[in-house]
């Protein structure tokens, strides 16, 4: 059992003023980040407000900047932290609700806008539309579809914190992930998102701060590269999009 | 986030030198007088040292480009951002000591 | 191609071509004879090599791909930073692209002063 020092912020519901709170928590060595927010909130403040859901690194709800990068709070184990005085705060980039919860809306607006939903190219289809999992798109997909919406590329990306107007990273990688799905037709409004001069991927500029802060490991810079090489040649593009073969075994 | 800052604003320092370098040859228009005398002012110890600095913004924002080149080809791995930065930097660094070092000698140790 | 994209492929085709064009233009001016290698360099020097109608060309191409290079970086971070509407980036190149023209025939000029 250690001694960790915790400095949280805090602010008033609604934003306002913000302060650092510290705790002083003993945690066993397994223990997570998310595990010392509750000893907090059960022991010490049972006022500080924080998100989260499966504990598990499932779903996401748990992102924070700890040491002021962004990441699942669930699957940060302290001792792999450096020292034993521990900063968190909420995910930058975002509003900020109250302490450590931030609201997710600027992220789904740009999820929105690239509309992630499946469009089904044959909606009268009625057989089941299978993807090999060894096809061109099966194996595409693997690796870009873990997605859990946590915003953590979202708060690491250097240009989303100048730029309200940049997609970024997660909203693109799904934008890929749609347009390579041959069951999907929804091509033309993706691509234009995709294609805007003020906040597509062309304001993308390699920082790779994104693929870093993934807690799935997705390539974001790599989806994001292949989109802008895509679009260099946006007709043919969306020819072969539209043109592809059905998915159907 | 550090390369981005750093080609950013070597960028912007180039650009500004262009601007400086562009305006000095137009003094070739006055006479091999007041060229000389321009180019003279330029031997001194300090623009030496300028230029050094010089080399080295070039250097850190062609390398830095080249590797931004190379991951935008699909040639670079982009999630090895540090072994990539490391390199370029690697390399970069000893193309700037290639460069400096003779500078560095004959203009302000005078060999 | 749209226009993002064109600019975005000019950047790294710009600056390829910056990295050889640098490095002999390094060459040229500090090590091509033994003068410039004592860093001799003179009014002299200069006029000789300038005179010859390829070095100007040469230059000339230097000069214009280095300002697409540079004052398309700048756009980059006018677009970044400038929380501009379409309007003002449309602005923003249209003062970025005068600049260039200006500047190019600025540099130009050295040439013909000569």
């Amino acid at each position: 059992m250690t001694k960790y020092l915790f400095r949280v912020a805090r602010s008033g519901s609604g934003g306002g003023p913000r302060r650092i709170d510290t705790f002083e928590v003993t945690l066993a060595d397994r223990m997570t980040v998310l595990d010392a927010l509750f000893a907090i909130q059960r022991t010490l403040d049972p006022s500080l407000a924080f998100r989260s859901s499966c504990r598990v690194g499932m779903c996401g709800t748990c992102a924070l900047e700890i040491d002021r990068t962004p990441r699942l709070a669930c699957r940060t184990r302290v001792e792999t932290l450096p020292g034993t005085t521990i900063t968190v705060e909420p995910l930058a980039h975002l509003p900020v609700l109250k302490d450590l919860v931030v609201s997710l809306e600027p992220f789904f607006d740009a999820w929105k806008r690239i509309r992630p939903a499946l469009r089904p190219a044959r909606p009268e289809a009625v057989g089941l539309a299978l993807v090999r999992p060894d096809s061109e798109f099966g194996r595409a997909a693997q690796a870009r579809r873990d997605c859990l919406t946590c915003g953590a590329c979202f708060a690491a990306c250097g240009i989303q914190g100048i730029n309200p107007k940049y997609l970024g990273p997660a909203a693109i990688n799904k934008a890929l992930l749609r347009l390579l799905d041959p069951r999907d037709g929804a091509v033309d409004e993706r691509v234009a998102a995709l294609d805007d001069e003020l906040g597509g991927v062309w304001r993308c500029h390699t920082q790779v701060n994104c693929v870093a802060a993934c807690p799935k490991g997705i390539p974001l810079t790599d989806s994001i590269v292949r989109l802008k090489r895509a679009l260099l040649q946006k007709g043919k593009f969306r020819e072969k999009l539209r043109t592809r073969p059905d998915a159907r075994a | 986030m550090l390369p981005w800052w750093i080609q950013r604003a070597t960028g912007l320092v180039l650009l500004g030198y262009l601007f400086l370098h562009v305006r000095t040859i137009h003094e070739l228009s006055r006479g091999p007088a007041a060229f000389d005398a321009a180019l003279a002012r330029f031997r001194s110890p300090f623009f030496k040292l300028l230029e050094i600095a010089l080399l080295g913004a070039v250097i850190l924002h062609a390398c830095n480009g080249v590797r931004i080149t190379l991951i935008d080809l699909g040639l670079g791995h982009a999630s090895e951002r540090r072994l990539f930065w490391v390199l370029a930097v690697g390399i970069g660094g000893v193309l700037f000591l290639a460069g400096a070092i003779p500078i560095f000698l004959s203009a302000i140790l005078g060999i | 191609m749209s226009r993002s994209a064109v600019e975005w492929c000019l950047q790294r085709v710009t600056g390829s071509l910056l990295v050889l064009l640098l490095v002999a233009h390094f060459w040229v001016e500090h090590f091509m004879s033994a003068p410039l290698r004592r860093g001799e360099l003179s009014y002299a020097a200069i006029a000789e090599r300038i005179s010859n109608p390829w070095w100007q060309a040469i230059d000339i191409a230097f000069l214009i791909v280095a300002l697409c290079h540079g004052l398309s970086g700048l756009r980059g971070i006018i677009l970044d930073y400038g929380r501009v509407g379409r309007r003002g980036a449309r602005l923003a190149t249209t003062a970025l692209v005068a600049a260039g023209a200006l500047w190019a025939y600025w540099g130009i000029e050295a040439f013909r002063l000569l």
